[in-house]
């Protein structure tokens, strides 16, 4: 079984550990797969124009820099740990509400997608670069600071034929929601901070390599979850 | 005032004490206790290293790889586990993969044969072992590529019994194993660097503990250490008494402790003053008059902030800042530079914890608690009948923090 964490933040957002680290802490941990996956943030309202002003984005022209960038780390990750480590953002919708907020996964991406685009244009084009798309904490959390992203799971029967796994647990929270109603699902830290490192995390039957991981996720089939704890 | 000179004399004694600390490391690390590196091959006795593991030590992947790039002719590695769950068991299974051509084997079996986690950790890895000379190295080791070609050679003089090393702290990305760090630089390495020059006391550390199997079992094996916190202080100890020498190499293994909290550091402080406690007896309170930092706070509290006060408290705090960066360069401590103004911090902190032995003899160790006895012989510490409250409470007070 690989032992994989798909939700991981850096300094290129508001994550607080440098991304050469973050591949060391998840190399020296034993991890199989991770993919680093930084906000992109809507620049459409307040809340926005802030965090891409304080540099908690990821934006259109610091894309290619971040992309070379994780894509060095993990070409270094495969020779040193054997750790497959895939390019991903955290699209992230934020509102005053959580009725109106969504973050959600795109692991595997390729080209900048802005995340003010509408969610139809944005799943379709995340399509077209074949990459996985995860609803991130769909539900209620136990994160006080933290404005909880309903929208997917509100919305669900519009955009789950779009979604190809939901979080099912996110760091210290379970969502019973996502089993109740049998979708496909995979853990992940939403990982910030260092002790973030020990939380919910995906096991994978398959083999270590991007595709069959995709199809792993997609058909949900040899997924499990773990709580890693030291 | 008269009792402020009892306390300035204390705290001077005590920097004259470090400044002696200090000497005795600079010595201990220019003296030629190092064996020729054209040494002959039969020098160099095959070696089976045990690598007990539990967790995710900071840096484990690297420090396992550490010890399978030897450059050194026949030796193995035996990783053992309790847990096949255990985090740490994937990471020795993925330098293995790694290194598929070096003897690694890893060995999973729960033991319930003592109550030192450790020491059941290694029964089975030293069943498994191979070789007549084997070494005990924690998981938080790395060293370089010469490491058991440095130490090995001092096996030759069959007059010794145990080869340890100095340990330096290296890491530091969180306050906590900052503290740690400068505290293994300083205090640690120069008490030890201090009674094993001066004292001819040396002082074994469970970090790197190379010995031959036929005096390790004339002492006992492990099964005389099952129950034992200090295993390695009682090693050494029953070595001396077969009147074999205990020799520290002057070869320094890196102790990593990148991502410590402030909690583990107090915790493991506490214990191992604990353990000092009851090995040292009288001796421990030596300790405190060693501490000029907190000797020299002590006065402030108690006659003011008065100008001999603040001058004593700022001469010791600088002398500490000063000897404790000192150390740090000499032996090549990766440590910010401005880590070491955190020094006399870590100082008071160490000076609290000094009183916590006089106040409670349990230990919590890798989940367990202990009571510890003389000598650091453990006991089981039930949490049952008319005292358990305050264990109760400790532990729901250490919930709520955590």
């Amino acid at each position: 079984m690989l032992l994989c964490d798909f939700h991981i933040h850096t300094t290129y957002s508001d994550g607080s550990v440098k991304l050469r680290k973050t591949i060391d802490l998840f190399g020296q941990a034993g991890f199989d797969v991770i993919a680093i996956t930084d906000h992109v943030v809507n620049g459409d309202n307040s809340y926005g124009k802030l965090a891409r002003k304080f540099k908690f984005s990821l934006r259109e022209d610091t894309f290619g820099t971040y992309m070379a960038h994780v894509r060095e780390e993990a070409m270094r990750a495969w020779d040193r740990y054997g750790m497959l480590v895939i390019p991903g953002v955290e699209i992230t919708k934020t509102a005053l509400t959580s009725g109106k907020s969504a973050h959600f996964l795109l692991i595997g991406i390729e080209e900048f997608i802005p995340a003010n685009w509408s969610y139809e244009k944005i799943f379709l084009e995340a399509k077209k670069q074949d990459t996985l798309i995860i609803a991130c904490h769909p539900h209620h959390t136990s994160e006080m600071t933290f404005v909880d992203t309903l929208f997917l799971w509100n919305n669900r029967d519009k955009y789950s034929r779009y979604i190809d796994a939901w979080e099912i647990a996110n760091r210290d929270d379970v969502f019973n929601v996502i089993s109740l109603k049998k979708y496909p699902y995979i853990a992940g830290s939403d990982f910030h901070r260092i002790r973030h490192l020990y939380s919910w995390k995906s096991l994978l039957n398959c083999k270590k390599d991007i595709e069959s991981i995709k199809q792993c996720i997609r058909s949900n089939w040899g997924v499990a979850i773990t709580l890693f704890r030291n | 005032m008269d009792l402020f000179w009892v306390f300035g004399s204390v705290a001077i004694f005590g920097m004259i004490v470090y400044m002696v600390q200090v000497l005795a490391v600079h010595s201990a690390l220019r003296s030629p206790r190092k064996p020729a590196p054209e040494s002959v091959p039969s020098n160099f006795p095959p070696i089976s290293i045990l690598k007990p593991l539990k967790g995710l030590e900071d840096n484990l992947f690297d420090n396992l790889e550490s010890f399978c790039l030897q450059d050194y002719p026949e030796y193995e590695i035996i990783c053992c586990l309790q847990d096949e769950n255990d985090p740490a068991y994937k990471v020795a299974k993925k330098v293995k993969e790694k290194f598929p051509d070096k003897p690694i084997s890893i060995v999973v079996e729960r033991c319930n044969r003592g109550l030192n986690p450790k020491v059941n950790n290694l029964f089975s890895a030293y069943r498994y072992s191979n070789h007549a000379t084997f070494l005990i190295s924690d998981s938080n080791v790395k060293v370089d590529t010469h490491y058991l070609g440095r130490i090995a050679p001092s096996l030759d003089n069959p007059e010794v019994g145990l080869v340890c090393n100095l340990i330096r702290g290296v890491g530091g990305r969180t306050l906590g194993s900052i503290f740690e760090n400068l505290h293994l630089n300083s205090f640690i390495l120069g008490n030890i660097c201090l009674l094993d020059r001066y004292f001819n006391l040396p002082c074994v550390i469970g970090k790197s503990m190379l010995m031959r199997k036929k005096d390790f079992e004339a002492i006992g094996g492990l099964g005389s250490v099952k129950d034992v916190l200090a295993e390695d202080h009682f090693i050494g100890e029953k070595i001396r008494e077969r009147k074999q020498r205990v020799v520290i190499s002057n070869y320094l293994v890196n102790n990593v402790n990148e991502y410590w909290g402030l909690q583990k550091f107090i915790n493991r402080h506490v214990r191992w003053g604990k353990m000092r406690w009851k090995i040292g007896g009288i001796r421990y309170v030596s300790e405190l008059a060693i501490n000029p930092v907190f000797i020299s706070i002590l006065s402030v509290f108690l006659y003011g902030l008065t100008w001999e006060t603040l001058s004593l408290f700022i001469i010791a705090c600088a002398v500490k800042m000063s000897g404790d960066f000192y150390l740090g360069r000499r032996i090549g401590a990766p440590l910010h530079p401005l880590s070491y103004l955190l020094s006399p911090i870590k100082d008071l902190l160490i000076g609290l914890i000094w009183f916590v032995p006089f106040m409670d003899d349990t230990v919590i160790w890798r989940g367990n608690r202990y009571r510890i006895g003389k000598d650091s012989v453990l006991s089981p510490c039930r949490v049952k009948g008319i005292w358990a409250w305050r264990y109760r409470m400790a532990d729901a007070i250490r919930g709520r923090l955590a």
